[in-house]
């Protein structure tokens, strides 16, 4: 990464980055207080968060997304190297999106089928795996550390659960000051792959949203290039508000980041959801109209 | 002839069949659980990614069968098979090492496929149900609800059957199927690494731990990686079972859980 890229290139990079700041102060807090029990719930709401200064203020969402994801969860297990992978259905391969460490560039460039290595394994068994062994070649566990000849002491890989479906893989190599890591950092990896899930799945979606809304502008064929253009500049100004500091569109965005995140965790818990936010809207109706009602007679 | 309810009649007084008892739980030891047994004439079926007979940890496999899910259906190949991971190696290896006699078949249903894996796995433990298998470890499962009633319905089978299902908890916590049925023997992790040491848990689903803790095991290649997972302690108590299995081979499910609670390292025994 280029040092204007870490400074800042712009303000909305930099916003980013500055939270990113904060976040990993926070982080080396929490990293300390691994035994207690708001441990998780404070990991999320800070994944949530720097999912959320992703989605909003930086422009490269969703490569940085999955960069910044990588970074927090080697700095909070203490890894010395991390990778991403997300899982291509077509050519049932996995697709290397981020590789943080010393071989990092060289490893970027892989796609790894399904049939192999502990990224695979975890990818078709849904199940994180902890391989250690400072004696034996960890590097037949992993094809890729075997292609760019580097011998991980330790692995840990996580699946990357959305909607029952397994949609990657976050890998952490090389555990610092301990030969593996433990089962503690196995749990915390999870918890935070299945947010991580998530921030992706979310990420992604908006990422479509904006390819079709391309392609329907593109697909109206009957429209005059000026209609046309009024259409893009109208699509542009919209996801600009998004972007910007519009707080209405960006609170609305938090809250929809937070519905789906409960959405994600089960039929039981969105009926729940479902329930009170119609009841909300229902009795901020029901305010409105006996407001308006007042007005009516007065 | 009297007319009785349905299901009844073994219950008539020409039907009664005499049955074998079990000493009294105090009385249960290691000795008279296992002693003298390998496990030998016991089959034992590992559900996995397959069984690299050639590892010398694993000492040879007695039957393959590969399932995948093709175009017209599902393909099963008993053609003797290799294991692409590791994981399934691992596993027969672990149970080879407290059951050395016992008769290994490696039931494939982990490839590289994504689609149709909840049929596969399904079809796996039919496979095992429908040929004589005793025991049969299932270091995995599903988290997806939708295989909920058919993998509860195959468990039931199993158990109804006498092949005891030794289930891996799932190492993140969700709920996986089978391994929260009554009908399994689910186990999860402790930090021991004697193998024959297992505690009971009172608070079920998950009734039993085993060394799951930075186990070294075999792996791909002739190869051993020390690894973490509830995949390493099921096989544990599957080689347990097996041994078991070995010296009273008419114990069904619950019988066979009534001895391991009283072999249990955390039981109060009363003098």
């Amino acid at each position: 990464m280029s040092d204007d890229a870490k400074n800042g290139g712009d303000g909305a990079l930099g916003e980013a980055r500055s939270t990113i700041a904060r976040q990993a102060a926070e982080i080396a807090r929490l990293q300390r207080q691994m035994a207690d029990a708001r441990f998780a719930d404070e990991l999320r709401q800070a994944l949530i968060l720097s999912a959320t200064a992703g989605t909003i203020a930086s422009p490269v969402t969703h490569s940085r997304l999955l960069q910044m994801i990588v970074e927090t969860a080697a700095h909070v297990i203490s890894a010395r190297a991390g990778s991403l992978f997300l899982i291509d259905e077509e050519t049932q391969e996995l697709v290397f999106e981020v590789a943080l460490g010393q071989k990092a560039e060289e490893v970027k460039k892989f796609r790894v089928p399904l049939g192999h290595g502990i990224a695979g394994l975890v990818a078709v068994s849904g199940q994180p795996m902890a391989i250690s062994d400072a004696q034996s070649d960890t590097r037949q566990a992993s094809d890729i550390a075997q292609q760019i000849d580097y011998a991980p002491q330790s692995i840990l890989c996580v699946p990357l659960f959305y909607n029952d479906q397994i949609m990657g893989v976050l890998e952490l190599l090389d555990k610092e000051g301990a030969p593996s890591f433990s089962p503690e950092d196995m749990d915390a990896l999870s918890l935070f792959g299945n947010q991580a899930a998530i921030a992706i799945e979310q990420s992604r979606t908006q990422g479509n949203l904006a390819a079709l809304l391309g392609e329907v502008l593109e697909s109206l064929t009957g429209v005059s290039d000026a209609q046309k253009q009024w259409l893009q500049e109208r699509a542009a100004a919209f996801a600009t508000a998004i972007e910007r500091e519009n707080p209405v569109y960006r609170q609305a965005l938090e809250l929809a980041q937070v519905v789906q995140e409960i959405v994600s965790q089960g039929d039981a818990e969105t009926k729940l959801c479902q329930t009170i936010l119609r009841g909300v809207a229902e009795y901020t109706r029901a305010r409105r109209q006996s407001t308006d009602g007042l007005g009516d007679f007065s | 002839m009297q007319r009785r309810p349905a299901y009844s009649s073994p219950f008539a007084p020409e039907a009664l069949q005499s049955v074998s008892s079990i000493p009294h739980m105090d009385d249960i030891t290691p000795e008279w659980a296992w002693g003298g047994s390998t496990g030998q004439g016991v089959k034992v079926a590992v559900i996995d990614s397959g069984i690299d007979a050639s590892h010398p940890a694993v000492g040879g496999v007695s039957g393959y069968v590969d399932i995948t899910d093709g175009p017209d259906g599902l393909v099963y190949d008993t053609e003797p098979h290799a294991d692409s991971y590791g994981h399934g190696t691992a596993c027969a290896g672990i149970i080879r090492a407290v059951a050395p006699d016992c008769e290994l078949y490696s039931v494939k249903v982990l490839g590289p496929n994504l689609s149709g894996r909840g049929n596969v796995f399904a079809a796996g433990l039919r496979w095992t149900i429908d040929h004589g298998m005793q025991a049969c470890n299932l270091s995995l499962g599903t988290t997806k609800r939708d295989f909920f009633a058919m993998l509860h319905e195959l468990a039931d089978l199993a158990y109804f059957r006498n092949v005891m299902l030794v289930t891996a908890a799932n190492n993140m916590p969700v709920p996986s199927f089978p391994s929260v049925y009554a009908s399994v023997i689910a186990v999860a992790s402790h930090h021991e690494k004697d193998p024959y040491l297992f505690y009971y848990n009172p608070e079920p689903p998950v009734e039993f731990g085993a060394p799951g803790i930075d186990v070294r095991v075999a792996w791909k290649d002739n190869g051993y990686v020390t690894s973490t997972g509830n995949s390493y302690a099921a096989p544990h108590i599957t080689g347990i079972v097996a041994k078991i299995l070995g010296k009273h081979p008419g114990l069904t499910l619950f019988q066979m859980k009534v001895v391991l609670r009283a072999l249990a390292a955390n039981v109060a025994h009363s003098l």
